[in-house]
């Protein structure tokens, strides 16, 4: 029933533009984002695996080279995080207490805290901005995140349907002169984040950067002690340089 | 029908521009406007009618929010925007992309405070710190570009580029010990033995004894970088031969390198690309972005491996706009 109302609403969308194809903004783009944007927003807790591909220039000889990495995200609103990732860039895990956050490499048995502010989105914000730190496929998390995509990007369309991952898909694509956005939401009761592509247009090769979700899990109940970092008692605290 | 009329009411009001203004930031991958439990939040609520779900939660529920909640701004135009007629803005700025590099250094953000340790915190040195020395150094430990080409991209991050021949391959920091005589930066002795000698450089006196240079401090003597320009006739025991490049090679012995002429050896400052097999005490391992490098003085050491063994190359690090 909800898919229905889910079709209804964007079917009324495209008939609203259908006298304005050349709409750069797709009204029916954005009630999906929208709604994805508001099941998001309901959540007070959630976990997620995420696969994510990037492309890196390691020789100039070479080329772009495929990186892949793996991570498990948790989340307790208003301020927890957990993400462990295991990939190209080793083993490492980012613990978010609402207060600080520790950084820690099981690779290189070292790690870094740092103060952090009071919620998880100003927090990953705020240390993307101070320490470069990218927390994967955050961008769906940010609460103006239909919003963000209007201001920033000429071009918003929903593309229609598709099948991604085994999983039936509202397609939509965001594009200005730096990028491009592919987003797969997932068509069904709770209109999920399914897949991201980024093409990086200014770059010459293209750079490409791809995230899928899986295996979401809404409102789990996650043990506050998740959260918390505790040090091994060999590791070695190390001083994280603001950029 | 009762259906397309509320999703008709929901677009037009989406179409109607209120008046608040937020800032855009850009974080990661994608630009977003501040996010988070903003003050602009609460300002937008009591500006607008409820336009979903979330906004009309009681506060205990949204503060429970992963993310505070949905927001649609008020401002929202989607018309207006459509028909815009240029697509390209004309004073759109193309950033600077470096393959690598996905942080734009152009925020406009009033961000939150983060409270950053910045303090040179040695959690792992060992050092004699207390004395006060003053001293017009000459530092060794600014780094010299290499002439040879890298055919690596740079390691990007806050606006520096860090340029290595070989690639990131992390091994614990654990300073190397020159034997007894050595002794690192910060030192202090009451007496030399009697095979110091003198050296002067830019008229300041140092006291040379056995790969350490000293200062007179405190009726006694505290160990200094070696300073650039110093020529001893004989290399302390211990020395080894590194390459910096096809053509050239140094010495190196507790941290310091050195350069033979005619006069014997002269400290110089280290070379980027120079692999050293060793880094003396006084250095410090700190996080830059994802690389963890070890920080000696004023030079960055990238910890890799060179015919399996782990080694230290010297970081030529290059600010972006190219000083």
């Amino acid at each position: 029933m909800r898919s229905y109302v889910m079709i209804l609403m964007i079917m009324s969308a495209l008939f609203m533009q259908s006298n304005a194809q050349e709409a750069r903004i797709d009204t029916a783009a954005v009630v999906i984002l929208d709604r994805m944007g508001r099941v998001i927003g309901d959540l007070e807790s959630c976990g997620y695996q995420l696969s994510t591909s990037r492309d890196v220039m390691e020789v100039y000889a070479l080329g772009y080279v495929k990186h892949f990495d793996e991570h498990e995200i948790f989340m307790v609103g208003p301020d927890k995080m957990l993400v462990n990732s295991r990939g190209d860039k080793g083993h490492q895990g980012v613990w978010y207490n609402g207060s600080q956050i520790a950084f820690y490499s099981y690779d290189e048995n070292n790690y870094a805290l740092i103060d952090a502010p009071s919620d998880i989105i100003s927090m990953i914000d705020s240390v993307n901005h101070t320490f470069g730190v990218d927390f994967p496929a955050a961008d769906f998390f940010y609460p103006t995140f239909t919003d963000d995509l209007i201001d920033n990007f000429d071009y918003l369309r929903f593309l229609g349907t598709s099948v991604v991952d085994g999983q039936n898909s509202f397609h939509i694509v965001a594009k200005n002169d730096e990028m491009s956005v592919q987003i797969w939401i997932s068509d069904d009761a709770y209109l999920l984040p399914v897949k991201m592509v980024i093409a990086y247009l200014d770059e010459t090769p293209t750079r490409y950067y791809e995230a899928s979700f899986s295996d979401w899990q809404l409102n789990p109940v996650l043990p506050g002690v998740m959260f918390e970092f505790s040090p091994p008692l060999s590791a070695k605290q190390i001083r994280i340089v603001a950029k | 029908m009762k259906l397309i009329q509320n999703m008709f009411r929901y677009i037009l009001f989406l179409t109607i521009a209120a008046m608040l203004v937020s800032m855009t930031a850009e974080a990661q991958r994608m630009k977003h406007r501040s996010g988070g439990h903003s003050k602009s939040r609460s300002s937008m609520r009591s500006h607008s009618k409820p336009a979903n779900k979330s906004h009309t939660k009681s506060n205990t529920r949204q503060n429970k929010s992963i993310n505070g909640g949905h927001k649609n701004s008020p401002d929202r135009n989607i018309s207006k925007k459509n028909k815009s007629s240029d697509v390209k803005s004309a004073d759109r700025k193309s950033n600077n992309k470096n393959a690598g590099n996905r942080n734009s250094n152009n925020k406009t953000v009033n961000r939150n405070n983060v409270n950053i340790d910045n303090s040179n915190k040695n959690v792992n040195i060992n050092v004699d710190n207390s004395k006060n020395v003053n001293v017009n150094r000459n530092r060794n430990t600014h780094v010299r570009v290499n002439t040879r080409p890298y055919h690596r991209p740079p390691y990007v991050y806050g606006g520096r580029r860090y340029y290595c021949y070989h690639p990131y391959r992390y091994h614990p920091y654990r300073p190397y010990y020159w034997g007894p005589v050595w002794h690192p930066w910060g030192f202090f002795v009451a007496t030399l033995t009697i095979t110091a000698i003198i050296v002067s450089v830019n008229n300041q006196p140092y006291h040379y004894d056995q790969g350490v240079y000293y200062v007179e401090s405190d009726g006694g003597y505290t160990a200094v970088e070696a300073p650039v320009g110093a020529t001893i006739e004989t290399l302390p025991e211990g020395s080894q031969t590194v390459v910096v490049n096809e053509t050239t090679n140094n010495y190196y012995y507790g941290g310091t390198y050195y350069e033979q002429g005619d006069g014997g050896y002269t400290v110089v400052p280290p070379t980027a690309g120079t692999i050293v097999p060793n880094l003396p005490e006084g250095g410090e391992e700190v996080k830059i972005g994802d690389v963890t490098y070890v920080k000696y003085g004023e030079t960055y050491y990238q910890p890799v491996q060179v015919d399996g063994k782990d080694m230290y190359e010297v970081v030529n690090v290059e600010e972006d706009d190219g000083s």
